[in-house]
């Protein structure tokens, strides 16, 4: 029986939405978890339509002098591939699982400031639909002359300028049309959005851990996540900046960027890779978390070298703001630059190696589960190797030289990216499925997602390595016959459908498991780390009681003792353990007071979108409208309280 | 609730504080009229006056002298990172124009 | 062990919200430090055109430098009222910081516009945007904060008044705007002065 709250007076003109369930509930939710499974859903479907822009892309290059796609369309769909990928696909993913987990992880009842967690998730919302609403408003325009300049169906009417939108190229004399407003707008909602997230979740971490949740106790995925905040923090307000003046480059008439105007390009790629750098620690951070989790709970031992783990991840965190300007070794920057820039990007190697070192450590000599997040997270090693070693040959400058702008690159990153980052999504994914949704997924169909995955991810990204240093070019829609590159092309395409087929896979797995999935107990993996003493589904409310930690790995060691060799040996008081946890943690005993739902966020969070539609079309009324709505959402919000005061009501479900 | 406020300037010791940077504006202007005759330390001084008055500021206005640890470190964490960023961005373009203009 | 309690839990002993706005004031300074850079780096270069130089007026700037700097004193002597929970005094020196803020912008205004006069517009050169940009950006953050002085005012003329427990709350409104004044204080010797 829910007892169903209703606030005491109104405090604003509107009532305090209240709803538990349906469509409202989602809108005006400051729950966390709800948070997360939205961010979710949201992402995946971006996933896929990355996904899509990926497979036009391979189908364009499957065949020597295809005509497919016109030089223009290939553009924009490489643009869009890449800029989808990372912020609305891999970021928003692992926002969902540091959303969901962490005040999971360190026992609090929700994050620092609820309200605005909610204002990140629908400021990334509007981010991403502005983005993509250039395919409806959005304009090509390309320079006179050219190929460029003939008629692009709607497909071609998205940025074009690559994810990373280098001037001059990008700006409005090569790139005329609204698109790359577009591009630059999008990105900047955002950035904003991510940067709200990333100072909730420092100060969660910083301040509502639950008694005893010392820093050197809490799980690493949570450690990841603070570094993963500590880079966003400081690297998104330099793009912010940078993205400002590429619009007012656009639109105002400045000439940052523009050497005619006495700016300098160079200077938009130094910005964007102070940013762009620290963004691929971003991307690939969460799944060294997730894999750290899942590691040590499928081979039954402690994760080894915790401590070395955590230092190491921040030891790549700040070294990663060190490295940027190996983006740039074929760019004018000075030989003092690249031979610094070299160096520092050789040194990352080491913490990097650190942790894949200690995750061996993990698996030797450990009872080895082989589930399906075991597999993705041993997939996810032996990927992410193969991704970091092609990424150290780039540190060296003479060979950058020549790999550069080849698909030698592509294939790193794609291995570190897919293969590493990913691929530990997916791990955790299936590894968290149950604590979620409170039912099993299907392990057969997981292990056919698996294999599928890894035979498509080889086939399409291995043969890049030589078809690079063979010489075929990146962001080049078509290569001539006489380059023989099409043997190996063709077979980049038929691994790209087989990726494809795997997430066809993974979908219905999960859309039988969510209806028909068998009931899951809250610990089904006998795991170390404290979402687990909870039920499952997680109840709204979390934990009945703030849990008390004794120790690293505190749920642990409540069922195991070690004998003298150092295994573990279950006590006998275990099972009993884990009966009253489930008692208690259905049944709390005391009211629950949870922040209250807001029609706040979602308001302010549309304001930008707006605002941004009357930077492009020059619009007043536009503007106002976003005026309006930033300050109805702000002056709402600072009003009304976190929460409300209430009577109980009893009322019968 | 915030607790962490053991000492508590009175409202006359932040007069005198507000009258310190006064004075270190005043003195501030006045070498930027005398750049002539300070010559080339100008540059080095403003700048050493200009901290001065920010150190001030953050230390007893915002209060980080008397805050925890971590705050303090945070915010210089944010500073120093800012300006060994900014300050490999500069060299670079400068040397850069160097070697190639 | 729940408690109704609005933030709960002090892990670190500093006040949820003060702690987040020492974070965003943290991440500001890359925001203005990207600004400043910028601006520094084609501050010497060898483009034609008219510069700042060319049309500033010290003596004005330096004036209402120090009216921002004075309204930080009226903060602190807000915040101190607030402290000893005298609740008038607290409105008052609200409003006198909000007002300090809103002449500053006042000149800000008055001196861009004849900058724009003599020719130093947006657009002119590459010195001129990153001036405007920088100093604009800066702009922008006091409006905001007199915003913020302004509406926390009105909040303290309601029957309970302001508190330093509730909701919007004057000690995080006090750094960001003592931050608004710092950046000022960097901007005003670099920009103008050096």
């Amino acid at each position: 029986m829910t007892k169903i709250i209703e606030p005491d007076k109104r405090t604003n003109i509107f009532r305090r939405p209240s709803s538990e369930y349906g469509f409202w509930s989602w809108v005006t939710t400051v729950d966390h978890k709800k948070i997360g499974i939205m961010y979710g859903y949201a992402a995946f479907f971006f996933l896929l339509v990355g996904g899509l822009e990926a497979l036009i892309l391979r189908i364009q290059l499957a065949q020597p002098d295809s005509s497919f796609l016109s030089a223009a369309e290939y553009n924009a769909m490489f643009t869009m591939h890449g800029t989808t990928m990372v912020f609305l696909a891999i970021m928003p993913i692992s926002a969902a699982f540091f959303n969901y987990l962490l005040p999971l992880q360190i026992g609090a009842r929700d994050v620092a400031f609820p309200r605005l967690n909610a204002l990140s998730f629908w400021l990334w919302v509007a981010g991403g639909l502005f983005l993509y609403s250039t395919f409806i408003f959005g304009t090509a325009g390309a320079p006179e002359g050219g190929y460029l300049a003939e008629e692009v169906g709607w497909l071609g009417n998205a940025p074009s300028g690559g994810w990373f939108g280098y001037q001059p190229n990008a700006g409005f004399k090569y790139s005329p049309g609204t698109a790359m407003d577009y591009w630059a707008i999008g990105l900047q909602i955002l950035g904003i959005s991510s940067l709200v997230s990333a100072f909730n979740f420092i100060v969660t971490i910083l301040n509502m851990r639950t008694k005893g949740m010392r820093l050197m106790r809490m799980p690493v995925f949570t450690w990841m996540t603070f570094a993963v905040a500590f880079l966003l923090a400081f690297s998104l307000p330099i793009i912010a900046i940078a993205l400002f003046y590429v619009t007012f480059d656009r639109q105002f008439g400045t000439s940052f960027f523009l050497t005619e105007g006495g700016g300098d390009p160079i200077l938009w790629q130094h910005l964007f890779w102070l940013f762009g750098h620290p963004e691929v620690y971003i991307l690939i951070l969460p799944a060294f978390g997730i894999v750290s989790e899942i590691l040590p709970t499928f081979s039954r031992k402690p994760l080894f070298g915790y401590a070395a783990i955590v230092f190491a991840g921040f030891g790549i965190a700040f070294v990663g703001f060190g490295v940027w300007a190996h983006h740039m070794f074929a760019s004018a920057i000075s030989p003092v630059a690249q031979a610094g820039f070299g160096l520092s990007t050789m040194v990352i190697a080491v913490p990097t190696g650190v942790k894949i070192f200690n995750w061996l450590g993990t698996i030797w000599g450990g009872k080895l589960n082989l589930k399906t997040p075991m597999l993705f997270a041993l997939g996810f090693i032996g990927m992410f190797v193969i991704g970091g070693l092609s990424g150290v040959t780039h540190s060296i400058v003479p060979a950058d030289t020549q790999q550069t702008d080849t698909y030698y690159i592509v294939a790193h990153f794609h291995y570190v990216l897919f293969g590493g980052a990913l691929f530990g999504i997916f791990g955790g994914l299936y590894y968290w499925f149950p604590k979620v949704w409170g039912k099993m997924y299907n392990e057969t169909l997981g292990q056919i997602h698996f294999w599928l995955m890894t035979i498509g991810m080889n086939l399409t990204f291995g043969p890049m390595h030589w078809l690079g240093l063979q010489g075929q070019v990146r962001r080049t829609w078509v290569y001539a016959e006489e380059t023989n590159l099409g043997f190996w092309n063709l077979i980049v395409t038929i691994g790209a459908f087989i990726l494809g087929l795997s997430i066809i896979v993974f979908m219905a797995n999960w859309i039988y498991s969510k209806r028909k999935g068998e009931k899951a107990p809250f610990d089904p993996w006998d795991a170390r780390t404290i979402e687990w003493t909870i039920p499952s589904p997680t109840p709204v409310w979390n934990f009945s009681k703030a849990p008390d930690i004794k120790s690293l790995d505190d749920f642990w060691h409540a069922k195991y003792d070690e004998d003298e060799e150092g295994r573990a040996v279950r006590k006998d008081t275990a099972d009993a353990l884990l009966l009253e946890l489930e008692e208690e943690g259905l049944n709390p005993k005391e009211v629950i007071e949870l922040p209250n739902p807001s029609y706040f966020p979602i308001i302010l969070a549309f304001g930008l979108p707006f605002l941004g539609y009357a930077v492009i079309y020059r619009s007043i009324s536009l503007a106002l409208a976003g005026i309006v709505l930033l300050l109805v959402g702000s002056f709402g919000w600072a009003i009304e309280p976190l929460e409300e005061e209430f009577s109980m009501k009893e009322e019968e479900e | 609730m915030s607790t962490d406020h053991k000492e508590h300037p009175t409202p006359k010791k932040y007069v005198q504080i507000a009258i310190v940077l006064g004075v270190l504006t005043a003195l501030e202007v006045t070498l930027y009229y005398l750049e002539d005759l300070v010559g080339v330390f100008t540059d080095s001084l403003l700048i050493f006056l200009a901290v001065g008055k920010y150190v001030i500021v953050v230390g007893w206005f915002m209060h980080l002298r008397f805050e925890n640890k971590m705050v303090n470190r945070f915010f210089a964490g944010g500073m120093i990172l800012a300006l060994i960023l900014f300050a490999i961005v500069m060299l670079e373009r400068g040397m850069a124009n160097f070697f190639y203009s | 062990m729940s408690s109704g309690h609005e933030y709960p839990h002090e892990s670190t002993g500093v006040e949820t919200r003060k702690l987040g706005m020492w974070v965003f004031l943290s991440t500001e300074v890359l925001f203005f430090g990207t600004l400043i850079t910028t601006f520094l780096l084609f501050k010497g270069r060898n483009f034609p055109g008219i510069k700042l130089t060319d049309v500033y007026d010290i003596p004005f700037t330096s004036i209402s430098s120090f009216i921002l700097l004075m309204s930080s004193l009226t903060m602190v002597l807000a915040h101190n009222a607030l402290e000893n929970e005298d609740q008038e005094k607290t409105r008052v020196w609200l409003l006198a910081t909000a007002m300090l803020g809103a002449i500053f912008l006042a000149g800000q205004i008055y001196e861009f516009t004849e900058f724009y006069h003599k020719g130093f517009e947006l657009s002119t050169n590459i010195f001129s945007s990153t001036f405007y940009v920088l100093t604009g950006f800066h702009g922008l953050h006091v409006f905001i904060g007199v915003v913020f002085l302004i509406a926390l005012w009105a909040i303290g003329q309601r029957q309970q008044g302001l508190s330093l427990d509730r909701g919007m709350n004057l000690e995080f409104i006090a750094l960001y705007w003592h931050f608004v004044d710092i950046v000022w204080i960097v901007l005003f010797t670099v920009v103008y002065l050096i």
